[in-house]
């Protein structure tokens, strides 16, 4: 244990913990390289996530290029509401996000479970290097992939199928097939990078429990479900809560590109439908109604999360 | 000496002043337009030499070109101008109306009466739009979608060019079943497009008797053509092609980019182009894509069906882009002398043209283009009464642009109240997913009624409702 002076007072503090009882101004002036090194990530949650709530207002106006916007209360709300076309992106929505959650999010803490298990370091690098990789591609590139792909002509899938005597499938504009491909593309994508915080996770395991579960005669299979596993029990909870706040965006920018005029009624979105009827129309206060309502139900599924979470696993975001 | 020195230090203020105005600064004309950037030198050297034509004319303007990124250019634009930064002179690609109703858009009919070049060189369309919509500003002819192919395939078919329907089909069918790419299969798709089949309807609707968007059913009440026995006879065609591989199945996956590399690597016969200027694209891409072979792109005949012949009606209720005036400018005149030069014969030389020893040579009268005019466009406008230099465009290009107006007819479509905006989309996809479907073969035309039940259910009713107080 450290003692240092504050100004006359010596306070005494376990580790690179604050005393709870130290004035704000000398814990900054103590540790203000640290402060420092915070500052852009603070002013860039201010900026880009904290002053734009003020915009939410414009969910209860008419905005006006000139001003003043005319307060118009919650007509935007029930004109969202009317729409029979909502209701339909609404369902569309709660099914592509409740596929992601059952299918997509399971998987980045599979493939860390499985990384963690190869022993050769090079090989091990080389495969996570290979999985991150798609995260880097843009959702244009990705979809021209699937749509080449998965091409009833001459695409790869088709002509693997069709050797084993299957009739070809256009998967793009298949209503039944098309949310499936949202999810293998977003699996394809998002898999490897998003196992970087499980991996960390893992990483971050006592490897003294291994030492002891190997002497014990722990195999590998009980040591990832005895020590592995609950583990990284409270980052998997924490990142399952904070999907559940993004859990009515189900990526704009995914969908806009894999949408044809077929599929459209079936995986056509929150944010897709805003895109078109809010920002191509310019009826920017329609569309922050939609980005407010999404908004608060991401907010509600976050506190149910967490509280189902604390609950059950001791665990929540706070 | 000090005499001297005081008169001469007053003659020097006094003539100073007096040279002043020589020396005023430049109107400063803000400019915003897709494709219009500060990071494009051809931009910034056309814009500089516009306004020393315009300076030697008497109007100084120093043009200011407000970067937007291409990608996403109406998104961005509409977040901009929220933003309360409205330029004097602003490209409108969607997005525009809503501007409009808020009272930024300056009503410019009384703006071209005094501007003599421009009000001459408006396109009939033009002329329509505008005394619908008064606020956008599009010289350029109707975008009227319409088919080629490579001259050597059309002649390696033994056919004429196809003047009827049936012609057509028989066309793609020989395109289909000829190998004329030389791959060892008859693969060869007679004709493609992208994401709809718009380029298909401009030259079918007429055909089959979809004369316009709005149209009179048995007991004379206006009715959407898309709902009409005309519309089904028109996708029972579609479907037939569809059903026997002359048309692409995929086009709703299509890019353009896909469509025209389908077209370019032998992959599909017929294309369609959406202007003179793309036809002539199409025709230097493909000779690019096959080095050393002298191929030319012949433009196919508008055909004639059972319901008649010609373009599909063009909407002249409103540009659905252009240019507009900000009714905010502090410069409205200097940006409508910038128009009216653009429009001018001078300025139509310079902006339709490129740069001379470039784009062109000239000598005496005689305009000699080179490669480089392939890549050219013009930034403003393409006037109805300038005379192209010979030479400027391939036939099939002219022949086209002679169809745009041979074929002119005005739609009844008109601009709808924003209310009405997801009723629109909701029976736009209506239609496109039914339509898709029927070529595609996952629904048959016999299912044509219960399209029309959904399209009515999905808002279009409503629509038609609203078409009825509207239509006279």
């Amino acid at each position: 244990m450290a003692q240092i002076d504050f100004g006359g007072r010596t306070k005494i503090r376990s580790g690179n913990v604050p005393g709870k009882s130290r004035h704000f101004a000398a814990a900054l002036r103590q540790w203000w390289p640290y402060y420092l090194l915070l500052m852009p990530g603070l002013v860039f949650f201010i900026i880009f996530h904290y002053v734009p709530i003020y915009g939410a207002r414009m969910a209860f106006e008419q905005v006006r290029i000139i001003p003043p916007n005319i307060w118009v209360g919650l007509k935007q709300f029930q004109t969202l509401f009317a729409s029979p076309v909502f209701y339909q992106v609404l369902t569309n929505t709660l099914i592509i996000s409740g596929m992601k959650i059952l299918f997509v999010f399971p998987v980045p803490i599979i493939v860390a479970l499985l990384l963690n298990e190869i022993r050769s370091g090079p090989l091990r690098q080389w495969i996570q290097s290979a999985i991150y990789l798609p995260h880097f591609l843009s959702w244009v590139v990705i979809a021209g992939v699937f749509i080449a792909l998965l091409s009833p002509t001459d695409g790869a899938v088709n002509q693997i199928t069709g050797a084993f005597g299957f009739r070809p499938v256009s998967f793009m504009t298949d209503t039944g097939s098309i949310r499936w491909v949202l999810v293998i593309s977003e699996i394809w994508r998002s898999a490897g990078w998003d196992s970087l915080l499980y991996l960390a996770a893992i990483f971050a395991i006592d490897t003294s429990l291994y030492d002891a579960a190997e002497m014990d005669g722990a195999g590998r299979w009980q040591k990832i479900r005895d020590i592995t596993i609950p583990g990284i029990v409270p980052t998997i909870a924490t990142l399952f809560i904070l999907n559940m706040g993004l859990f009515l965006s189900a990526d704009l920018n995914q969908v806009i590109n894999m949408q044809n005029d077929v599929n459209r009624s079936t995986i056509d979105i929150i944010d897709t439908y805003v895109y078109r009827i809010g920002l191509k129309t310019g009826e920017y206060s329609l569309a922050t109604a939609a980005g407010l309502f999404k908004a608060v139900v991401g907010m509600a599924m976050i506190m149910v999360a967490h509280f189902v979470s604390k609950r059950l696993t001791g665990k929540g975001v706070w | 000496m000090l005499k001297k020195l005081l008169l001469a230090s007053t003659a020097l203020v006094f003539g100073a002043a007096l040279a002043f105005p020589a020396f005023a600064q430049a109107v400063p004309i803000r400019i915003v337009s897709k494709d219009l950037l500060t990071t494009n030198p051809d931009d910034v050297a056309h814009v500089e030499r516009i306004e020393a034509a315009l300076r030697a004319k008497g109007t100084d303007l120093d043009i200011q070109i407000v970067d937007l990124p291409s990608s996403g250019y109406a998104d961005a634009l509409g977040v901009m101008l929220l933003s309360g930064d409205i330029p004097d002179l602003i490209y409108f690609q969607g997005g525009d109306q809503k501007m409009a109703e808020q009272g930024i858009l300056e009503d410019l009919n009384p703006w071209i009466e005094k501007s003599p070049n421009l009000k001459a060189a408006l396109w009939p369309h033009n002329v329509e739009r505008l005394a619908h919509y008064p606020y956008l500003l599009y010289v350029y002819p109707p975008r009227a979608p319409q088919a080629v192919i490579r001259t050597d395939w059309l002649e390696k078919t033994g056919l004429a060019a196809p003047t009827t329907v049936d012609e057509y089909v028989k066309l793609f069918e020989a395109i289909r079943d000829m190998d004329l790419d030389g791959n060892g299969h008859a693969d060869t798709l007679g004709v493609t497009g992208y994401l709809n089949t718009n380029e298909l309807d401009s030259i079918f609707n007429q055909a089959f008797g979809v004369t316009g968007s709005w149209m009179k059913n048995e007991a004379g009440e206006w009715v959407s053509a898309r709902t009409t026995p005309q519309e089904k006879a028109k996708l029972e065609f579609y479907a037939k092609l569809g059903a026997e591989g002359l048309f692409d199945k995929e086009f709703v996956t299509n890019t353009f980019d896909v469509k025209e590399d389908k077209f370019y690597s032998g992959r599909a016969g017929v294309i369609f182009a959406s202007s003179p200027e793309v036809i002539d694209i199409y025709g230097g891409k493909m000779r690019q894509a096959h080095p050393g072979e002298e191929l030319s792109l012949t433009l196919l005949p508008i055909p004639s069906g059972p319901g008649g012949q010609g373009l599909a009606a063009v909407d002249v209720s409103k540009e659905s882009r252009g240019y507009a005036m900000a009714s905010t400018s502090e410069h409205k005149d200097e940006v409508m002398k910038l128009l009216d030069f653009m429009a001018s014969p001078e300025g139509q030389e310079l902006d339709r043209l490129g740069f001379a020893d470039r784009e062109y040579t000239k000598s005496g009268d005689t305009y000699t283009f080179t490669d480089a005019i392939s890549t050219w466009y013009a930034r403003f406008f393409a006037a109805a009464n300038w005379t192209a230099p010979a030479g400027l465009r391939s036939a099939a290009a002219d022949e086209s642009l002679a169809n745009v107006s041979k074929w002119f007819k005005p739609d009844n479509a008109f601009v709808w109240p924003a209310d009405y905006a997801a009723d629109l989309d909701a029976t736009e996809n209506v239609y496109r997913s039914w339509v898709a479907r029927f070529i595609s073969g996952e629904a048959t035309i016999d299912q044509f009624d219960q399209y029309v039940a959904e399209w009515n259910a999905a808002g279009g009713q409503r629509l038609t409702d609203y078409a009825r107080t509207v239509l006279q």
